[in-house]
Formats: C-alpha cells, sequence, structure tokens
C-alpha cells in the first residue's frame, strides 16, 4: 500500500477519493460499539454510508464475571450484503490481499 | 316522555318528523293507547282525565324541565327554537298524513298534549285541541314579538347567516305586509274608507269585529284568535274554554307575552310604527272619530295579524302568494281550510326552508375564519409548490436532468417514451388540477356576484406564477466571490445543500495532469504498480468509460445524403470528443508502458484487480482493433505473469487453488477470456503465429501450461491456428514444431490435481488440440507422455457412477480421436 501522500500519482482531491480506491476491494471498517467489518465494497457515499458484500462481522463484547473480572468476546457473524450506515462508521482501511 | 305512560305503536306517528325526536316519541306514545281506528272523543277523554290532574299539579315549569331539553337551552325566551321544530314537525305531519279533516282533527287532538304540555297547560292543550294549529300560530305569532326575537338572533351571533335569515321576518314584518296582503291591504283600505265615510259601521266592517272586544279586553286573546278560528263548531267550544282558562293558565312564555303584550298590546296596536305606518293616511280619521277608536284597534289588530299571517306564508314561499294571501289574510289557521294540496305544499315548503336554513347554519359555522386575502395566499402558495414540482423545462437535456433520475433518463431513452421532458405531464396535471379548483370554485360562486371576478383573480394569479417559475434563475447556485463554496437556491424538488464543495466536474480533467505526472515517473524507472496507482488507474478508466458511455448516448442522428452543414458538425464534434475519450482511455489502460520497465507491467497489475478484469469487456467495445491487438498482444507477452497464472499454479500435494485464486481464475475466464476469444477469432494466421512465439520465446510456458487461464490460453491460440492452418506456410509449421518441442517436457505435469479431480476436460481440448496439428511422429511422443494418464483416467472412470464415468471417458476419447485413437481400443 502506498503512502496516502502521494498527491502527485493520484488525483485525490478528497478523502472518499482515496474510498474509492477500494471499490470492489476487501475492506476493513471499524465501527462504533466495539464492532468491526471486513467485506467487498460495493458502494459508499459522502456520508459513508457503505454497501459491502461478502461481510464478515465481529463484535467484541465485554463480559463481567462475578470476580469483576472482565474477558472480552468475540461474536462472529457473516452476512452476504450489508448496509452499513455512515454515522456509525469510524475508519475504513483497505485491508489488502490478507 | 313518556311520562304520559302509553305506548308507542301508531303507525302514522312513525311519518313524522324525523327532525325532532322528542316530539315524536312524545307522540308516540300518547297515540299509543288508542287503536289506530278508536273514536277520538274516547281516547280524548281518557287521556285527559289522567293528564289534566297530573299536568294541573306539576304547573309550567315542570313542563319545561321536561321538554326544555327537547327544545331549546334556556327556560324562556329560548322556549321559541322548540316551536320552530313544532311548526316543521306539523309540517311533516300534514305532508305524511293525506287524511281527511277529519282524520286531521284526531290527529291534532290526539298530538297536542304532549307537545302542548311544554308551551302551555294542560287544559289549554286538552281544550285547544289541535297542536299544529297552535304550532302554526305560535309561529305566526313570532313576528310580532319582534323584540324577543332580536334577542335571540343576539344570542345565535355566533352564527351570522342564520340569525340574519331568522330575523328576516322580524324585520319582513313592517314590510311583508305590503307585498303578500297587499290586496287584503287595499281591502282594508277600502273598509277603513268606507268606515270612514259610514262614521259608526265599524262593527259591520267584518267577522272578526265579534271578537274584537275581547281582544280589546284582553290582548292575549288576541294571540289566541288563531286557535278560536277554527273552522270546526266543536273546537269552536273549546276555544271559550280557553279563552277564559287560558289566560290564567299561561304558560312562562305566554304569560310573558301577557306581560309584554299587556304594555305592548297598545304599543303593537296603535303605536308600532311599522304598522302604523300604512295605516297612516287612517291616523286622521282616528283622530276625527273617537268612536273608531275602538274599531281602530281592532283593525290594527287585524291588519297584524295579517301581517302575522302575511310573513309566515312568505316564508314558505313567494309563489303562494296568491293561494296564500286570502288564507293568510283571515288568519293563519286557515291553514286547515286550505286545500289538502296547498297545506301539504305550504308545509313542505317551509319544512325544506328549515331544513336549508339549518344546514347553512351548521355549514356556517366556520365562516369568515379565513379572509379572502388568506385564501389567496394559501392558493399562491399551493401553486408555487405546483409549479415548482413540476421542475423547468429548460432543464432537459441538460446533465442536472440526466443526473437527477439517470435510470429513468436512460429506460425512457430506451423505451423512448413519449414524455418528452420530465415537466411535461407534471404540467399538464397542474393545469388539470388548477382547471378542476377553478371549476369548483365557479359552481360554489355561480350565484355568488363576485364569484367571476374572484375567478378571473385566481387565474391571473396562476398566470403570475408559472411567469415567475419560469423566469426563475436557472442557475442554482450562487458563487460568491472569496467564499469557499457557493450558496444554493433550493427547491421543492432538491433540497438545499448547505455548502457545495467546489470540484473539479470530471475526473478526466483533473486525472490528465496526474497521468502526466505517473508517465513522467514511469519514465524515471519508479515503480508504476504499486496497488495505489492500479487503483487509481482502475478508477479512472471506469471513469472515462462512463464518459465513453454516456458519450455514445449522445451521438448524433446519422448522416443522410443530403449535405447537412450542421449535421455535420455534430458528426465531426462528436468523432473528435470520441477520440479524445478514446485516447484518455488508452491513457490510463497504461497498455503502452514500457515492458521491462517495472516488475510487472502496469497493465498486468491492472488485471490482476478483478475490476480491472471485469473493465476489459467494456473496454473491448470503445476501443479499435488495433489496440484490441495490441492488448491481447500486451496479456499473451505477460501470460506468465497474469496473476491467474502465477497463482494459478496448484502446489504440490494441495488438490485445488485456495478460494481466492479460484475465484480470480473464474472471474478471468468469465470475463476476459470469452473476449479476448471473440476477438480472436477475428485476427489472421499471422498474428496467431506471432502470438504462439511470443508465447514460446516470453514466456515460461512449463508455468504458463500448468495452469487453467495458461493452458485455456494456449488452447485459444492453437484452436484458431488450426482453424485457419490451410493457409499456414513452412514458418509457421516450424513455429508450431518449436512450439512443441517447448511444451513436451511439461506436458506430464500438465494435468492439475490427481486423476481424482476430474477437473481436466479442458487439459484433455487442449491435448487434442495439440494431436491434431501434431505429426505422425509428434503424436506418438504425446502419447507416450500421457499415456498414464490416459489409462489411469479410464481405470478410474469404471470405479465411477456411469454418468460421470462416460463424461471422463468422453474427455480422454477426445484427444484419442485427435490421433485416431479410441478409448475402446485400451480397453
Amino acid at each position: 500500500m502506498a503512502d496516502v501522500d502521494d498527491g502527485a500519482a493520484a488525483p485525490v482531491s478528497e478523502p472518499l477519493d482515496l474510498v474509492r480506491l477500494c471499490l470492489d476491494e476487501v475492506v476493513f471498517v471499524k465501527l462504533r460499539g466495539d464492532r468491526e467489518l471486513k467485506g467487498r465494497l460495493h458502494a459508499y457515499d459522502s456520508h459513508c454510508n457503505l454497501v459491502l458484500g461478502e461481510v464478515q462481522e465481529t463484535v467484541y463484547v465485554v463480559d463481567e464475571d462475578d470476580d469483576g473480572e472482565e474477558t472480552v468476546k468475540t461474536i462472529h457473524k457473516k452476512s452476504e450484503m450489508l448496509f452499513v450506515r455512515g454515522d456509525s462508521v469510524v475508519l475504513i482501511s483497505p485491508q489488502g490481499t490478507s | 316522555m313518556s311520562f304520559f305512560g302509553f305506548d308507542a305503536a301508531l303507525p302514522r306517528d312513525q311519518g313524522h318528523n324525523t327532525r325532532a325526536p322528542g316530539f315524536s316519541q312524545a307522540s308516540d306514545p300518547f297515540a299509543g293507547p288508542r287503536p289506530d281506528d278508536d273514536d277520538d272523543a274516547l281516547d280524548f277523554e281518557d287521556t285527559y282525565d289522567g293528564l289534566g290532574d297530573q299536568l294541573d299539579e306539576t304547573d309550567d315549569a315542570f313542563n319545561d324541565d321536561t321538554f326544555g331539553g327537547g327544545g331549546g337551552a334556556t327556560a324562556g325566551p329560548a322556549a321559541k327554537q322548540p316551536v320552530g321544530k313544532d311548526f316543521d314537525f306539523f309540517g311533516q305531519t300534514a305532508k305524511v298524513s293525506d287524511a281527511i279533516t277529519e282524520e286531521q282533527l284526531r290527529f291534532t287532538r290526539s298530538q297536542p298534549p304532549p307537545r302542548a304540555a311544554p308551551s302551555h297547560s294542560s287544559y289549554q292543550q286538552q281544550q285547544s285541541m289541535s297542536r299544529p294549529t297552535r304550532t302554526g300560530y305560535e309561529r305566526y305569532q313570532d313576528p310580532e314579538y319582534v323584540q324577543e326575537l332580536q334577542v335571540d338572533a343576539n344570542l345565535w351571533g355566533v352564527a351570522p347567516k342564520r340569525p340574519a335569515q331568522i330575523s328576516a321576518p322580524s324585520h319582513d314584518t313592517p314590510v311583508t305586509p305590503g307585498l303578500p296582503s297587499g290586496r287584503k291591504m287595499m281591502s282594508l283600505e277600502e273598509v277603513e274608507a268606507a268606515i270612514r265615510a259610514q262614521a259608526k259601521k265599524p262593527a259591520a266592517s267584518s267577522a272578526p269585529s265579534h271578537i274584537q272586544p275581547q281582544i280589546h279586553q284582553q290582548p292575549q286573546a288576541q294571540y289566541m284568535q288563531p286557535q278560536q278560528y277554527h273552522d270546526f263548531p266543536q273546537q269552536a267550544q273549546p276555544q271559550y274554554h280557553f279563552q277564559s282558562g287560558g289566560p290564567p293558565r299561561e304558560d312562562p312564555r305566554h304569560v310573558q307575552r301577557e306581560q309584554q303584550s299587556n304594555q305592548p298590546v297598545h304599543i303593537l296596536q296603535r303605536s308600532q310604527p311599522p304598522h302604523v305606518q300604512p295605516n297612516v293616511p287612517t291616523a286622521p280619521a282616528q283622530n276625527s272619530q273617537p268612536t273608531q277608536i275602538l274599531q281602530n284597534p281592532n283593525r290594527y289588530a287585524g291588519e297584524q295579524q295579517q301581517h302575522r299571517g302575511a310573513p309566515a306564508v312568505q316564508r314558505p314561499g313567494h309563489q303562494q302568494h296568491h293561494s296564500g294571501s286570502h288564507h293568510i289574510i283571515t288568519h293563519p289557521q286557515q291553514l286547515a281550510n286550505l286545500s289538502e294540496e296547498d297545506r301539504a305544499a305550504f308545509l313542505m315548503e317551509d319544512a325544506k326552508r328549515a331544513k336549508r336554513n339549518h344546514k347553512i347554519f351548521l355549514l356556517s359555522k366556520d365562516n369568515g375564519l379565513m379572509t379572502p386575502q388568506d385564501k389567496n395566499f394559501i392558493t399562491r402558495i399551493q401553486l408555487q409548490q405546483l409549479v415548482t414540482a413540476t421542475g423547468n423545462p429548460n432543464e432537459h437535456g441538460t446533465d442536472p436532468s440526466l443526473s437527477e433520475d439517470f435510470y429513468y433518463q436512460v429506460h425512457n431513452q430506451i423505451r423512448g417514451g413519449p414524455r418528452q421532458h420530465p415537466g411535461q405531464p407534471l404540467s399538464n396535471f397542474a393545469q388539470t388540477y388548477l382547471f378542476q379548483t377553478g371549476g369548483r370554485h365557479g359552481g360554489m360562486r355561480r350565484q355568488a356576484r363576485g364569484g367571476d371576478n374572484h375567478m378571473q383573480r385566481m387565474e391571473q394569479q396562476v398566470a403570475r406564477a408559472v411567469e415567475a417559475a419560469k423566469n426563475k434563475p436557472k442557475n442554482k447556485q450562487l458563487v460568491i466571490e472569496g467564499s469557499l463554496g457557493k450558496i444554493s437556491f433550493s427547491n421543492a424538488k432538491t433540497p438545499k445543500p448547505l455548502l457545495n464543495i467546489k470540484r473539479n466536474d470530471s475526473g478526466a480533467d483533473l486525472n490528465r495532469p496526474g497521468s502526466a505526472a505517473r508517465d513522467r515517473k514511469l519514465n524515471a524507472g519508479v515503480s508504476g504498480s504499486d496497488r495505489k496507482t492500479v487503483l487509481t488507474d482502475i478508477e479512472n478508466v471506469y471513469n472515462t468509460l462512463m464518459q465513453m458511455e454516456d458519450h455514445e448516448r449522445h451521438v448524433p442522428p446519422p448522416l443522410t445524403d443530403d449535405i447537412n452543414p450542421g449535421l455535420h458538425g455534430l458528426h465531426q464534434d462528436w468523432n473528435a470528443r470520441e477520440d479524445k475519450l478514446n485516447a484518455q482511455l488508452w491513457a490510463h489502460l497504461k497498455v503502452h508502458a514500457p515492458i521491462g520497465a517495472t516488475a510487472i507491467h502496469p497493465f498486468i497489475a491492472f488485471l490482476s484487480f478483478s475490476k480491472g478484469k471485469k473493465s476489459i469487456p467494456r473496454v473491448f467495445r470503445h476501443i479499435n482493433n488495433e489496440q484490441r491487438t495490441t492488448i491481447l498482444t500486451m496479456i499473451v507477452v505477460h501470460l506468465d505473469q497474469l496473476d491467474v497464472v502465477r497463482q494459478g499454479l496448484i502446489q504440490e500435494g494441495e488438490i485445488q487453488l485456495d478460494s481466492s485464486s479460484r475465484e480470480k481464475v473464474e472471474l478471468f475466464s468469465l470475463a476476459v477470456m470469452p473476449t479476448l476469444f471473440s476477438f480472436l477469432n477475428e485476427i489472421g494466421l499471422a498474428i496467431v503465429t506471432g502470438l504462439l512465439g511470443l508465447v514460446r520465446n516470453r514466456t515460461n510456458i512449463d508455468h504458463v501450461a500448468r495452469t487453467r487461464i495458461g493452458v485455456s490460453m494456449l488452447t485459444m491460440l492453437l484452436s484458431r491456428a488450426e482453424v485457419i492452418k490451410p493457409e499456414a506456410d513452412a514458418q509457421e509449421v516450424v513455429m508450431y514444431n518449436s512450439f512443441f518441442d517447448v511444451l513436451e517436457p511439461t506436458l506430464q505435469h500438465i494435468f492439475p490435481g490427481t486423476v481424482n479431480t476430474g477437473e481436466d476436460a479442458y487439459i484433455w481440448q487442449f491435448l487434442a488440440l495439440i494431436g491434431i496439428g501434431a505429426s505422425p511422429e509428434q503424436q506418438q511422443r504425446l502419447v507416450m507422455a500421457v499415456k498414464d494418464r490416459v489409462m489411469d483416467t479410464v481405470s478410474n472412470a469404471k470405479t465411477l457412477p456411469p454418468a460421470m464415468s462416460v463424461q471422463r471417458l468422453n474427455n480422454v476419447e477426445l484427444f484419442m480421436t485427435s490421433i485416431g485413437l479410441s478409448v475402446s481400443m485400451l480397453a
């Protein structure tokens, strides 16, 4: 992944142009509420509303047992297609080949 | 209401008016005890005994309480409300019952007690017989009590219209006498004249004169006169009773009248201006002869009665003047004398009128809430919204309209829909809407004097609104010098965006310098195939593709034989833009990037992304054959660099590719291969030979031949070569031979996975192709190379279910046939 500041090479005039490069690519999306998504980016808009395909969602849940010890549980969900409302998106990252 | 204790069974009563349920209920119980055909007198007396006592004890107040709810809200003056309804009720009754006079008499007798109870004492009710007459009488009397009526009108001030109409009679009293009773008036005048002439023969002037003395003594009696004037002799007796017993027993209303009338009677008769006016000429006569004073009051009383009667008749309908005037003059009670038809018509008219008044009253509740200005304001707002919703027709064909509902526009283009521009049907709708509105207004206001004027103003407003919408500035944005963004105007269709960041409208213009810079970088030897750059290229390609596809939609109509300079110019422009876009697309594809300058050629990197692969079919539509050949050559040259080939190699110990690689291969063979194949079928032998040479010389055939895409590509080339082989010359044969030589070592490893996978059909096809083109010596080597696999497959097929077995054997058979052998020979 090239550095983002390579302005000379890329017609990046706004941040979302970078997201555009990730169209049809697998992206990693972090959401509010301790959720993470990984899926193919099909569409997005200026509000960061996203449409993802073949999504794996990971939810982190903190369980507090009787002793007060906190254990983090992860819940995985899979969705074929997902619409993500933009106001919950924290970050979008190209996932690369992994 | 059933305190009389009678059942409700009389069918006749059911016909009574439904609008006064209270009274109908009251009438029902009373009428119940008597069978229809029973003698009236008997029933009457029976009822009379019981009711009379009770009602006497309870007295007026009780009646008021009982009936107050049904009638008016307040006790005294409001009691007139029920009077009106009673009258209607009577009308209904008369209408329904086509009874003869006797029946009517009986009917009236049966009716009055419940009805009369509220308004009159029991004695009066029973003795005074006909309730309807009563009601009619009271109704007629109303005009007399102008003051009371006006008070009521004030109470009803909430509803402006009704009071006006109700109070109208009061105003009418002075006026109407002239109209309906004009003839009568004249007669009176004549009578007066005669009286004046004869000085002392007043008594003979008219029948009412008998009663006049009574009236004179008891003003109340005047009001009761109508009752006295019954046609029926039997009723005449009760009248006298009534006269004697009535005055003391008067219910509050009558008491009021009495109180008022005691004083006002004189006023009414003598000093009331309206009544006096017609008699002005007679006034001197009065003065001249004091003896006439007695008579004059009578005359006045008679006149008043006329007045009373006149408005009453007038109310039902002015048409009835001639018929009603005679009856009216003598007395309202003479309604009974009227023919049944007349009476029914009269009552019907009055009922209708009351009904209509009530309706108007109900409707007029909210009258005056909005001024005409308010209404106009609302109308204007609605119109503006309508006009803005229709949009600006001038926008048609421009980009904004296309971008707003792209899919609809495209769909429409395909369908060739009738709608020329988005605004058309909507404006039709608007017109319809406006027309309808106008029509309704016109209908409603047809009678209104200002209706036309109002409509005209409406139409003018519409015209103005439409005009204003047309003239509205087309650009929806205002750029203020030195500001960061634009200020946008909003309309109903496109809400106002708060800030519109200025942005280069097309990625192409923006990208050109960028791509140039990248080219410089590439020339400088910097890797042009890093991920982000490639992704950017792909986006640019897609942008350009979309522009080209959009450009295609705007292709001008085809040139015709006759020379049309304008059209020609359009075509030139279109072609120029097409060329420009093509060059742009070609640049973004990076096909011409120097080979070997980077580890992976930019175009190959381009193809390594799935969206890059997907774009190939679209790209091929927009480029010429030369460019297609270039692309094909580029792919062939870098065959072993294609990701699908690089990663398409099944690793040792693995049965199949990992899922992501498999997907890529799948996509490549679905998106790219058919495109290339269809193109390959058009190219000549020279190019095919050249491509084969490239494969042999520049790629790792061993690697390529062991991947599915590689084999498919080779199959493609070889099959094309086979088709056009007849043209082949020695050079091609040499090429083929050398190719086979290079390929031969790989043949043993060409099969993916094990025999069991069964995904080797394409390999057999490839081998068959080679076998066809091979010389006998080469065929022998070919068989040697794949012999084991053939044997394994055949033996394996025997263990498989028939369907799969046949399939496998067919694959092998394809190859065996190509070299002149058969699977059956192996068995």
